[in-house]
């Protein structure tokens, strides 16, 4: 049973302040805040128990400033949403306070209480859990972050537009980087454009004026055909192996072949393909670079449809649309009607949402069991322009648009929806259970091919459209980089893009610190979108380097040398390999082997505190004493909830 | 079934339409018109922007329930001018029924 008042009572009293946010009624209104005060403030240690409407509010701040800076208490407990979002925010009013920033506790009562329990139980939870955190609190050891010296030195993987920003702003920052491009071409996706949306500007203008401004920065390396082999370290001191070799995907092969055909000179720009800055590998090459920070810039691939969707693959004339703008671009204007291949085009038909928005039961799963359930965000801008593209160009080709919901979200992007309109493209809406059919032409009215749709806009009446091509506006897929995810642990959403911490608070970084993402390898997003992000990462990058030295949270594994007899069964348990190693250490003039961490690399997870038969490890902040407290008091009805 | 008339656009210029495709359907219109006469205009200015020739000469009646009070054209977001369409549908229809009825074209 637990542990009785007096026990408790017995151990060393620090001064703990407890501060219960009502989170403005998202905590208040199910849990009795000012009962959970009134519970605390009997509990033996807590000097005062304080409530506010929102405790992350600076004036909720200044009440926890105060009590530390005149001495009312010396141990601080927050009682409010769940420390994902606000520890560091308590954590920095404590630094401020002039104290240690690790003297700090915190209880979810949102997340694990409000939210999910109702009436009286929700309030006792919350007692149980405000009086598990003080207990807690009362072994709470004032602690330093871990220091590490940072190299100035960045690795951006992938040779984007988006990889080439972060590379260009760091390098201006004065830090060397190290771009490595997988395919032996610069400009990524962005390259194989021909007008960017919304603007209208030239694709081809944008990639070789950065590729120039890149190839010629005294601080930036640039390696194609290379890709990463191993990943070791840990921010500030990354080690990355990476290998050149000689180009084998089709795709590359054939690009090789225009660049050759068309006699282009390395560092020339090629339309609709990139720009190859030196000499294809003909042999492996092996490479070593050290890293402060790592960049993913690895980017997108434009989704690839099934075999038979909406006719791709059976009919000749459905395409996807960046083979449309292609096309489009390599084809010579002749005047009034669109002509590819030789043949006149009079009447396209776009459609939108392929292989984006699926819904399971509606749409089918790839090979892999999976559906793209997000919106690709960037298609119906880029389809509303190629078919302005069209009926600017050619008057005589028509355009039809089938799609779902029109989201042109962004800024200058509606203009091209009701440009379109003016242009006379005419808009046709499915339901997602009621897809467009695609199908051969039968009659001989000149069009090899038809789409049917229950046309919502025309009241689910069934329209049929005569057409010479269709064109599918294929959704973003994330490159497949799952070798990197491997080797660096990174987290990879349902979507299968890669994770950021959080989507507002930490917007570019992954939760392995010192990696961090740059453009549409982390989801869909239009060029300017990616820029944005990388820029955004680049910055991040200057401010984790800036320093000279990067901060790690100290809670990792310690060693208490008077328990630990050398057995190595941490080391054998630690799941991070040299975070944990036996050295030999003299210890009353006997030599003895003895555990010892490296801080920087262990990662906190207490694989090695279950394993040691002498207790002679713990993590700093969560030690094994400190959860037999929160344990102890959790079930110690009388203190808890009496 | 109706199948789209990709012409028909440009025929229509000639009884003085030119903003049909600029109407994205969202029933404002109908929902202003005094009528209350079930989707009447935004399903007849439909059928203009598809092209559905018959349907309109089918249902061609409806274009003379039309008060003409401007109501629509007035809160037509996209100023597609849908009372001045409802004008030009009527002479497109009275042309057909000359051009079919009465003087050979």
């Amino acid at each position: 049973m637990a542990n009785t008042r007096k026990e408790i009572e017995m151990e060393r009293e620090p001064k703990i302040g407890v501060y219960v946010c009502q989170c403005g009624g998202n905590i208040s209104d199910h849990v009795d805040v000012e009962k959970v005060c009134e519970r605390a403030s009997k509990i033996p240690g807590v000097v005062v128990a304080r409530e506010n409407m929102f405790m992350c509010s600076d004036p909720g701040q200044d009440l926890i400033i105060e009590d530390l800076k005149s001495g009312t208490v010396d141990r601080v407990v927050v009682a409010s949403c769940a420390p994902d979002l606000h520890e560091l925010t308590f954590r920095n009013a404590v630094s401020r306070a002039g104290k240690n920033p690790y003297i700090y506790e915190h209880a979810n009562i949102r997340e694990q209480v409000s939210w999910v329990h109702h009436g009286d139980g929700a309030t006792e939870k919350a007692s149980r859990l405000v009086a598990a955190a003080t207990a807690k609190a009362k072994y709470i050891q004032p602690l330093d972050p871990i220091r590490v010296e940072a190299k100035q030195h960045a690795v951006v993987i992938g040779g984007g537009i988006s990889g080439m920003r972060a590379a260009k702003d760091l390098a201006e920052r004065g830090i060397r980087i190290t771009l490595l491009e997988k395919s032996p071409f610069l400009g990524g996706r962005a390259a194989q454009l021909d007008r960017l949306a919304p603007t209208g500007e030239k694709a081809s203008d944008l990639i070789t004026e950065l590729t120039r401004e890149v190839l010629n920065h005294p601080a930036i390396a640039v390696y194609t055909n290379a890709e990463v082999t191993n990943s070791e370290g840990y921010v500030g001191n990354f080690r990355l192996q990476f290998q050149r070799r000689p180009p084998d995907s089709a795709e590359d092969l054939d690009k090789i072949k225009e660049m050759v055909e068309s006699g282009t000179e390395f560092g020339e720009f090629i339309p609709l393909v990139g720009i190859c800055p030196a000499k294809i590998p003909e042999k492996i090459e092996e490479y070593t670079i050290e890293a402060g920070v790592i960049l993913l810039a690895t980017g997108f691939k434009p989704y690839s449809p099934r075999k038979g969707e909406y006719g791709f693959g059976e009919f000749k004339e459905v395409v996807t649309l960046p083979e449309f703008i292609k096309l489009m671009a390599r084809s010579r204007r002749n005047g009034k009607v669109l002509e590819i291949n030789g043949k006149e085009i009079k009447s396209v038909a776009m459609i939108h949402c392929v292989g984006s928005r699926q819904i399971p039961g509606v749409h089918e799963e790839d090979e892999t069991g999976h559906l793209n359930e997000y919106c690709s965000r960037t298609c119906c801008t880029a389809a509303l322009q190629a078919a302005n593209t069209v009926r600017d160009t050619y008057p005589g080709t028509r355009v039809f648009d089938f799609y779902r919901d029109i989201r042109t979200y962004g800024r200058g992007q509606e203009e091209l929806y009701e440009r379109a309109s003016k242009n006379r493209v005419l808009f046709l809406r499915y339901e997602p259970a009621a897809a467009p059919v695609v199908k051969r032409n039968n009659g001989s009215n000149g069009y090899p091919l038809s789409v049917k749709v229950n046309d919502t806009l025309t009241f689910g009446e069934e329209v049929e459209v005569p057409v010479d091509l269709v064109v599918l506006a294929v959704g973003m897929e994330p490159n497949n980089v799952s070798n990197l995810v491997e080797m660096m642990k990174l987290p990879v959403g349902a979507d299968r893009f890669l994770l950021e911490v959080h989507p507002k608070l930490r917007p570019v970084e992954m939760s392995v610190a010192g990696i961090l993402l740059a453009g549409t390898c982390q989801s869909p997003m239009d060029t300017g979108e990616a820029c944005n992000g990388a820029s955004s990462a680049a910055v991040k990058t200057s401010s984790l380097l800036g320093r000279g030295y990067v901060e790690l949270d100290p809670f990792v594994a310690e060693v208490d040398l008077e328990k630990c007899t050398g057995t190595g069964a941490c080391v054998e348990a630690c799941l991070r390999e040299e975070a944990l190693t036996l050295v030999e250490m003299e210890m009353d003039g006997e030599k003895v082997q003895r555990a010892e961490v490296n801080p920087a690399l262990c990662n906190g997870c207490g694989a090695c505190v279950a394993v040691c038969p002498e207790n002679a490890i713990n993590i700093k902040g969560w030690t094994l004493r400190q959860y037999e407290a929160m344990v102890d008091m959790i079930v110690a009805d009388d203190i808890a909830v009496g | 079934m109706a199948t789209v008339d990709l012409e028909f656009a440009e025929q229509l210029e000639h009884f003085g339409v030119d903003t049909a495709s600029e109407c994205f359907n969202c029933g404002t219109c109908a929902a202003i018109c005094p009528l209350i006469y079930e989707h009447f205009p935004r399903k007849i200015i439909r059928y203009a922007q598809l092209g559905a020739k018959d349907v309109i000469l089918r249902e061609a009646d409806e274009l003379w329930r039309c008060l003409h009070c401007g109501l629509c054209t007035y809160t037509c977001p996209r100023e597609a001018n849908p009372g001045e369409l409802i004008l030009g549908l009527r002479r497109y229809v009275i042309a057909n029924w000359r051009g079919t009825a009465h003087v050979q074209t």
